[in-house]
């Protein structure tokens, strides 16, 4: 098995217009009335999708060793590591904590 | 043993056992570098995620400052880059060495479009006073921390802005080694793995874009 696969002329233009539509649709529903914290959740996740096109079909992941994709996926991963972690500091910093 | 011989590709590593191995090899090692530049950005997401809860109505105001149609427009330049330099590779993917070319070209293009753009966005902002940091003047913003908006849209724009002209740099190269009829299907590593950088500055942008722009 080669490690060239040549990704179809169909499948690069299809994604292109898939994220262009993402992006008008990401706009569209800023306009729209959602409550926090649900209007960045929506944010995120639209964001989350296209980058997950961008990712499978332009960088190659969906043809590519799974390995690769693992590689991502830890590097996620320790993302949320690095937010969760300094959250659990600066999001309890007025927590009243009694000092002795 | 026999198929490890340069003579068969001139490109072909003797470490390797062909060049499939080393083409994927390199794709490895490529990712691995993404990783850390996902950490590296991600620092910076880090502090507007801490900034953002610690202020959040701060957010809101400084935002409206930023103008939504042209970080749209952004948006999708680099989603039209990201299309032309899949197609580079394909173009050397299929032998076809003008398109290669070509389509360089036009990502180089697309890329210069982006940093128009956002060259007449910092120059709105310094007409108003909205410097990085100690020199911000701006009065318009009701908030004692006005300004810690701004030096995290700065931060985070002028790296990623950075990583753009890195990005056109390393393009033009690979256009003068296209001319010269260095790429083809045996061998056209140096594009992919610039290919692959490049779309990674496209997804931290699709971040950037929501993040920044869309906050109500």
């Amino acid at each position: 098995m080669s490690s060239h696969h040549i990704i179809p002329m169909k499948t690069l233009i299809s994604t292109s217009l898939a994220l262009v539509v993402l992006t008008i649709v990401t706009v569209a529903v800023f306009y729209l009335p959602i409550p926090a914290p649900f209007d960045v959740v929506v944010a995120l996740l639209l964001a989350s999708f296209k980058a997950t096109l961008v990712g499978m079909f332009f960088m190659g992941l969906y043809y590519d060793e799974k390995f690769n994709t693992v590689v991502l996926m830890f590097s996620f991963l320790f993302f949320i590591v690095f937010i969760g972690i300094t959250l659990l500091d600066t999001l309890f910093r007025d927590s009243g904590i009694s000092v002795w | 043993m026999a198929e490890a011989h340069s003579l068969e590709n001139p490109r072909l590593q003797h470490h390797f056992r062909n060049a499939d191995q080393q083409f994927s090899s390199s794709k490895l090692g490529m990712w691995l570098f993404l990783f850390t530049e996902i950490m590296f950005f991600g620092g910076l997401f880090v502090a507007y995620i801490v900034y953002r809860a610690w202020n959040p109505e701060l957010f809101t105001m400084a935002a409206s400052q930023l103008d939504t149609v042209l970080g749209a427009v952004n948006t999708v330049v680099l989603i039209g880059s990201s299309l032309t330099i899949a197609l580079a590779i394909r173009a050397a993917q299929t032998d076809k060495q003008k398109q290669i070319v070509n389509y360089l070209l036009m990502t180089i293009l697309l890329a210069g479009v982006f940093l128009v753009i956002k060259y007449f966005e910092y120059m709105h902002k310094f007409d108003l006073g909205i410097f990085p940091g100690a020199y911000y003047t701006f009065e318009g913003i009701d908030h004692p921390k006005a300004n810690v908006f701004f030096s995290i849209y700065y931060m985070m724009t002028g790296l990623h802005g950075l990583h753009v002209v890195i990005g056109i740099g390393l393009m033009i190269w690979l256009v003068v080694r296209a001319k010269m009829g260095d790429y083809s299907s045996k061998w056209y590593t140096p594009v992919e793995m610039t290919g692959l950088y490049w779309h990674l500055v496209d997804i931290i942008w699709i971040f950037l874009f929501p993040l920044m722009y869309l906050i109500e």
